[in-house]
């Protein structure tokens, strides 16, 4: 915690002060790629609105986020309206400290495991260790990372409650680091009540407090779900209903609003022949919860964090209705992982894909729908290209720290009839 | 607010048709005829019959009133019925107000009273209902269903009896219904003399489509004396307003008759009418016109300090002698106005309303309703809004803004609501319901705005013609008018228009619609969906691919050189060793893995074959013996 750390925080504060105050902002609030039906501001007002006239937000299909965050911001938005960017700025501060944080602590994690490990390392593999520069290069790679990347920036300047789920998901990085179970718990439990996709951390939860012991993995699972029982109850004496459960979760896995967003659930629904919905529905689902979450868990055992690092990635990716802030939060963590970078192959075609698709979704939703002169088939092809390059990003990741496990104990240069010998998966 | 003393009021509503004995079925014909300023005449048809039916065990013996009305009464819960067909809009600045409200499309309302009658039953009851009218009227009001039917909970008022139990109210509007001859004539089919004779025989469709606004309606009501559930009576009035652009005959002057309109004059009364009359307003734009023939009668009515003049003519005296053979009554222009527009406009109804979109774009937008009020008083005003689950509304972006008539521009200052219902609307099952009531100040227009988004749908939900748009139906503003100026509405007691001659009370209740919207959503490409199928199947297949040979291939060596860097060289070699693996394979027959390892060794890979070493730090690693051994030799 050097004054650097402090400097950066404030920068990053005045960015976003900065540019909530200029006309980006409400435009950057109406944008479907920022903006979904799940974490728009206007929703979130429209709910605090309903909640506050009695009326039962959840009878109608606006507001999808949960009671309990509803009530507690209520005061907030009704007699402060002012200061929410201010709100927003913190809590998005307040993340990339945690963030900060955790990545203190596991750079020191990985050093410790280090110096017990050395001995089996190769000898020429000095560049895929962690050295003692990176207990200050990595942190701030990840702050700096969180907090001038133009798509939390804007994430946060449009006010989507994606602030809130990012400050939940750091939050649980931060405990899961830390070792701290019954918060890392809670924090689950309620983000998954609230957007049903980070039920696939509880993965990493379990690889890093049951310590390979059946006994406790079990216990910890169940009290992962009285958690969730708890926090459903607690919603459900906000408005002493029920109904907020089809509002959110069951809003969430039904796919009932297809307003275009940056995933590729919209356009496929909407163009879903009715009796196949279904199943492709629980297809889809399944894609994005348990289909990766089984065999990575396996091979990434000993890499907890590398497991949740590539678990949010994917539900950023897979989920029903991604945002950019999702895609901003796990691009912070890739330096966590920097000592891979040395064998991540796409890194110049996944920048591409990116720049290109974002700057041309932009153009593609107006020629869609402001100008006619387009169809939705441009900007679904924008969305399914980011998509593609964001596979291509995860992809490269689970290959490259392959590799680098490999080379570390293997060494870098192998050698076949005195040629230099291809590594490759078979 | 004003239910309590509507009831009362319906009280004498009973009792209108004293002349009504028991087992007593009566019908009436009635025609009005008024000029409206810019060359306009609105003709107005109502036909009313009313059965008293006491106590019996079936309604199916009936006489005057159509069958299916009456069995209406036995299979649905229904004590009130409201239809409307209508094509055009009326409008309100230059015609008044219509003697029966309708909106464009198709329009239904009903009240349901009955004992142990729940919501549910009431909403199946309703569908029911509808499908029967969509059958009786050939209109496609098959298409009310929960997705477009709201509960107003203001707004609408009951005109049945007795009103003050428990009761059910439903509301519908299909904007998009296109009003036809295929609609008139089963509408004409329900009276008692069809379009034999009578005023019905007037209404030829190739006439009646010509209007500018046409709307067909029809309305039951049942009204029961409060202490006797059995001594009712059943009350089925069908209307149809009209309004010529005089223009549109293409005349040397302004003259015209009732065969100009109608194509035809009238051949006689319905012989089962018990009155059948013509009233000719004769005041304000009709001063100007010389009837020919002279009418007998006239009569002046005042109502609310409004007084209007009207030329009556008695069909049933018209014809008493039997050589007349068809009646036509010639309404002639002064020559000194001739061939100019008579564009001398009535005096300013005191509420005017308008609505229309702001915004552009596919994506979002926002309904504005403007409420003007040029009565010198404060007026309340309440409003009713449907909006479609296909678009979202904001409730907390609601807001009234107010500014003088003369003013252009709409201030800051807000208008607080005096009563607030909204129940939200979701996608394919509920619109969203809005009732809003305030107080207008004298002389002030009110701008009431709430942003919508528009949203996508499922490809096979948009119509045929998707980007036409869809339509939002009108909204209903109500108020309540404390002078009978431009109003000439029934009383809710009365079932003639007779009954509306001098009827002043102490306030009208006056409800307008609004225009109906067209907004374009968003529209899918709808030849795509195996192409969008394939393709997002494709990128989930980009992610499983590699995940899945992460989490299951093993690491293995292999020589750089092993593959050829020309592509052909590259496609032949992939051809030759995979024909090479196979004859191999085949002829070491069941070999062990590690034969099939062999095979492949041949072709360059150093080694396939996997070896954990025990008590390596990295145990799951995949480390080749091979790897070792070659490294070692290296060494």
């Amino acid at each position: 915690m050097d004054s650097k750390f402090f400097k950066l925080l404030l920068l990053g504060g005045a960015v976003r002060f900065y540019f909530c105050r200029t006309p980006l902002a409400p435009m950057i609030g109406n944008r479907v790629e920022f903006a979904t039906p799940l974490n728009s501001h206007k929703r979130m007002q429209e709910g605090i609105f309903l909640l506050q006239s009695g009326i039962d937000p959840y009878l109608g299909d606006l507001v999808h986020e949960s009671p309990l965050i509803l009530s507690a911001l209520s005061g907030l938005f009704q007699k402060y309206p002012h200061f929410l960017p201010i709100f927003y700025i913190i809590l998005d501060i307040c993340t990339a400290a945690l963030l900060y944080a955790m990545s203190l602590r596991f750079v020191k994690q990985k050093q410790d495991l280090q110096d017990v490990e050395r001995k089996e390392y190769a000898k020429d593999t000095e560049e895929l260790q962690f050295g003692p520069l990176d207990k200050l290069d990595i942190p701030e790679l990840v702050i700096v990372a969180y907090l001038f990347n133009p798509l939390t920036v804007m994430s946060c300047i449009g006010m989507t409650s994606t602030v809130i789920s990012n400050l939940f998901l750091a939050f649980f990085f931060y405990c899961l680091v830390k070792g701290m179970l019954i918060p890392c718990l809670l924090v689950l439990a309620f983000e998954t009540v609230r957007s049903f996709y980070p039920i696939v951390l509880i993965a990493p939860l379990l690889l890093v407090f049951s310590r390979n012991s059946v006994r406790r993995g079990v216990a910890i699972a169940v009290l992962f779900i009285v958690g969730c029982l708890i926090v459903a109850v607690a919603n459900y004496f906000v408005l002493n209903s029920w109904n907020f459960l089809d509002g959110t979760l069951g809003f969430i896995f039904y796919f009932r609003d297809l307003q275009p967003n940056i995933g590729l659930f919209w356009y496929f629904f909407t163009e879903m022949f009715e009796h196949f919905r279904t199943m492709f529905l629980i297809t889809f689902q399944l894609n994005a919860t348990v289909l990766y979450l089984v065999p990575l868990s396996i091979k990434l055992r000993k890499e907890p964090l590398l497991l949740a690092t590539v678990l949010v990635a994917l539900m950023a990716v897979f989920r029903a209705y991604p945002s950019l802030g999702d895609v901003g939060f796990y691009l912070a963590l890739l330096p966590l992982w920097k000592r891979c970078w040395k064998f991540m192959a796409h890194g110049f075609v996944v920048f591409t894909f990116f720049l290109v698709t974002l700057s041309m979704m932009g153009a593609l939703w107006h020629l869609w729908i402001y100008a006619g002169s387009a169809n939705a088939n441009f900007y679904f092809g924008a969305t399914l290209a980011f998509s593609t390059g964001q596979i291509f990003l995860i992809t490269d990741l689970l290959f490259a720290h392959v590799k680098r496990e490999f080379c570390l104990f293997n060494g870098q240069k192998i050698l076949i009839d005195g040629e230099e010998a291809r590594i490759v998966l078979k | 607010m004003y239910p309590v003393a509507f009831v009362l009021l319906l009280l004498v509503a009973f009792n209108a048709g004293a002349n009504l004995g028991r087992d007593d079925e009566r019908f009436h014909e009635e025609l009005v005829v008024r000029p409206l300023s810019g060359d306009h005449v609105n003709t107005y048809f109502q036909f009313t019959t009313r059965w008293h039916y006491g106590e019996k065990d079936n309604l199916y013996h009936t006489q005057l009133t159509p069958r299916v009305i009456a069995e209406l009464l036995q299979q649905f819960a229904v004590k009130e019925l409201h239809i409307g067909l209508t094509q055009g809009l009326w409008r309100y600045e230059t015609w008044g107000y219509p003697i029966v409200e309708a909106t464009s499309g198709a329009e239904m309302w009903a009240w349901f009273s009955g004992a142990n009658l729940t919501n549910r039953d009431v909403d199946s009851q309703w569908k029911a209902l509808a499908n029967v009218f969509s059958g009786v009227l050939c209109a496609s009001l098959n298409f009310v269903d929960n997705t477009n039917s709201i509960a107003p909970r203001h707004l609408i008022r009951p005109q049945f009896m007795p009103a003050n139990g428990q009761r059910f109210v439903r509301y519908a509007t299909l904007p998009r219904e296109i009003v036809c001859t295929e609609n008139l004539t089963p509408w004409k089919k329900l009276l008692p003399c069809g379009s034999a004779s009578g005023f019905a025989s007037l209404l030829n469709s190739g006439h009646v489509h010509n209007t500018k606004y046409h709307s067909l309606g029809l309305k039951v009501r049942v009204l029961c004396e409060d202490h006797d559930e059995d001594n009712c009576i059943v009350e089925l009035t069908q209307t149809a307003n009209l309004v010529y652009d005089l223009r549109l005959f293409e005349l040397s002057n302004n003259d015209f008759s009732l065969r100009r309109l109608f194509g035809m004059g009238l051949n006689g009364y319905c012989e089962l009418a018990e009155s059948s009359k013509i009233y000719v307003q004769r005041n304000e734009l009709g001063e100007r016109y010389q009837l020919v023939p002279e009418p007998v009668h006239e009569v002046k009515t005042t109502r609310g300090g409004h007084s209007v003049v009207y030329s009556v003519y008695d069909m049933h005296e018209q014809f008493k002698e039997a050589g007349e053979r068809l009646f036509n009554v010639a309404w002639l222009a002064p020559k000194s106005a001739n061939r100019r527009r008579n564009l001398a406009k009535p005096s300013l109804p005191p509420v005017t309303v308008h609505r229309y979109l702001l915004g552009h774009g596919q994506e979002r937008g926002r309904i504005v309703t403007v409420v003007t009020n040029s009565h010198y008083d404060a007026l309340p005003i309440m409003l009713q809004e449907v909006i479609p689950w296909y678009v979202h509304a904001y409730l907390h972006t609601l807001s009234i803004r107010r500014k003088p008539q003369r003013v252009n521009e709409y201030g800051r200052q807000r208008l607080p609501f005096k009563l607030l219902h909204y129940t939200p609307g979701k996608q394919r099952e509920l619109p969203s319901h809005l009732e809003i009531g305030f107080m207008l100040p004298g002389q002030t227009s009110a701008l009431i705005s709430i942003d919508v988004d528009y949203l996508l749908l499922k490809w096979l939900e948009y119509p045929p013609d998707a980007n036409h748009g869809h339509y939002i139906g009108s909204a209903i503003v109500s108020s309540q008018l404390p002078m009978g100026r431009n109003y000439s509405a029934l009383p809710p007691e009365g079932h003639l228009f007779e009954h509306s001659f001098n009827a002043t009370r102490p306030s009208y209740v006056l409800s307008l619609h609004t225009e109906a919207l067209i907004v374009s959503l968003p529209t899918p490409d709808f030849s795509m969906p195996y192409n969008v199928i394939c393709l997002a199947c494709t990128v989930v297949a980009l992610a499983f691919g590699p995940i899945h040979s992460v989490a299951t291939k093993m690491i293995i060596v292999g020589r750089q050189t092993s593959a050829p860097k020309n592509f052909v060289k590259k496609i032949f070699n992939q051809i030759f060793r995979r024909g090479k693996a196979a004859d191999e394979a085949a002829a070491e027959g069941e070999g062990s893995p590690a034969a099939g390892a062999a095979a492949s060794d041949a072709t360059g890979v150093a080694s396939a074959r996997p070896a954990i070493s025990p008590g390596s730090p990295s145990g799951d690693q995949p480390l080749l013996e091979d790897l070792d051994e070659e490294e070692e030799e290296q060494d």
